[in-house]
């Protein structure tokens, strides 16, 4: 039986959900989302995914607050988290791996790279 | 004169008989050992033509050690023949397994551009599937065009765009993202690129043909249409610094866009007046 690994996306925008969703759904992986930061960080804790596609701009709570929250909770802490910006500048992608995210994506998302980075954050 | 078998002579004569008659025995004895192991031998030949084996060393008979010698070198011979025949087999074999290891590395690499290609080709119907659910499931002409801004900043790569719609002869922003609104009220239809495309209905892509000073930042303009006429027109200006040029698949989301997102804001439109009216 093939073991399924749990994905939760978070962005506040229902075209990169959507998009995400597509790609990830056909690749045997389950879906779970969450619309901006806070929620991404309370499913999180209640889902217990085995990665998170995390936004950088979200109303209420943003990506790298949210990706700090995650590393500070015990049972969160230890979830890859790959961040998905819209800036490819280093600045961004700088605070990125300082808030704790493993690795990161630029939208437009490119399928392929996506599942490329997803597989390897999942060791497959 | 034939001797008397019963003369005194014939003593000795049987006494020395007697030891020959042992000798003959015991002669006789070592010649049927002798022909028990020729048969033997011949039998251990038989054998070993038989296997198509070398023979092993015959023991050497005596007095004929140089016909042991050119046994052991037959056999050495023997030997070596197969076992050049083994090494030819073997680097048969080799050569057989080096050409089928390239047709396998050139199949798994056909294999891997062909799900390259189709993985290219599924994120580009992803892509325009996305384009269609979004701009149709929004119930109202702002959220129509908020899914456009969402498409064009997510699926195309740029932060800059706006919307003009169609009003007589001249164009006026509905709604603009990442760029000043100013310059672009009341543009004539015709005029620039921006009022070209409305009034041809053709999809202009930055790089073809000859750019005015005022489509410096312009990397696209798509007419938004209601069958062939215009009824907005969507610009985008410049890319996302990491995104290198538009694709193939940023073409069809832009065919996709013209046909179907001027038809959704047209029936927002239409489905608000009365509502509005009221």
């Amino acid at each position: 039986m093939v073991d399924r690994k749990k994905i939760l996306l978070v962005d506040d925008s229902s075209t990169v959900l959507l998009m995400e969703r597509m790609i990830l759904s056909k690749s045997e992986y389950d879906v779970v989302t969450a619309k901006d930061g806070l929620e991404g960080v309370e499913k999180a804790r209640a889902e217990r995914p085995d990665l998170i596609l995390m936004d950088v701009v979200m109303p209420r709570m943003d990506g790298f607050e949210a990706c700090r929250k995650l590393r500070e909770a015990e049972e969160t802490a230890t979830i890859p988290v790959i961040m998905v910006t819209t800036r490819g500048e280093l600045a961004s992608v700088e605070t990125g791996y300082a808030s704790g995210c493993n690795d990161y994506v630029t939208k437009p998302i490119n399928g392929l790279e996506l599942l490329a980075k997803v597989r390897s954050c999942l060791g497959q | 004169m034939p001797s008397d078998p019963r003369s005194p002579r014939l003593v000795p004569d049987l006494a020395s008989g007697g030891e020959k008659h042992r000798e003959l025995q015991k002669v006789n004895e070592r010649l049927r050992e002798l022909v028990a192991s020729l048969k033997s031998e011949q039998e251990r030949l038989a054998e070993a033509r038989a296997s198509s084996l070398p023979t092993p060393t015959p023991p050497p008979m005596a007095g004929s050690e140089h016909g042991a010698i050119d046994l052991e070198k037959k056999r050495l011979v023997a030997e070596l023949a197969l076992a050049r025949e083994a090494i030819d087999h073997a680097s048969a074999e080799r050569e057989r397994l080096r050409l089928r290891l390239a047709d396998i590395e050139a199949e798994n690499r056909r294999i891997c551009d062909e799900y390259v290609a189709v993985e290219e080709k599924s994120s580009e119907l992803a892509q325009l599937f996305v384009a269609l659910d979004r701009i149709h499931g929004a119930l109202t002409r702002d959220e129509v065009l908020g899914a456009l801004q969402e498409i064009v900043i997510n699926l195309i790569g740029t932060e800059e765009l706006a919307v003009l719609e169609v009003q007589g002869d001249r164009l006026a922003p509905i709604h603009t993202f990442g760029v000043d609104p100013e310059p672009l009220r009341d543009i004539a239809l015709g005029a620039g690129t921006i009022g070209r495309t409305a009034a041809t209905g053709v999809l202009h892509l930055a790089g073809r043909g000859e750019p005015t000073p005022e489509d410096r930042d312009l990397t696209a303009c798509v007419p938004l249409k209601v069958g062939d006429r215009v009824y907005a027109v969507l610009a985008i200006f410049r890319l996302l610094g990491h995104k290198p040029g538009l694709t193939e698949a940023d073409h069809a989301v832009f065919e996709l866009l013209s046909s179907h997102a001027g038809i959704a804001l047209h029936l927002r439109a239409q489905t608000a007046r009365p509502a509005a009216a009221g």
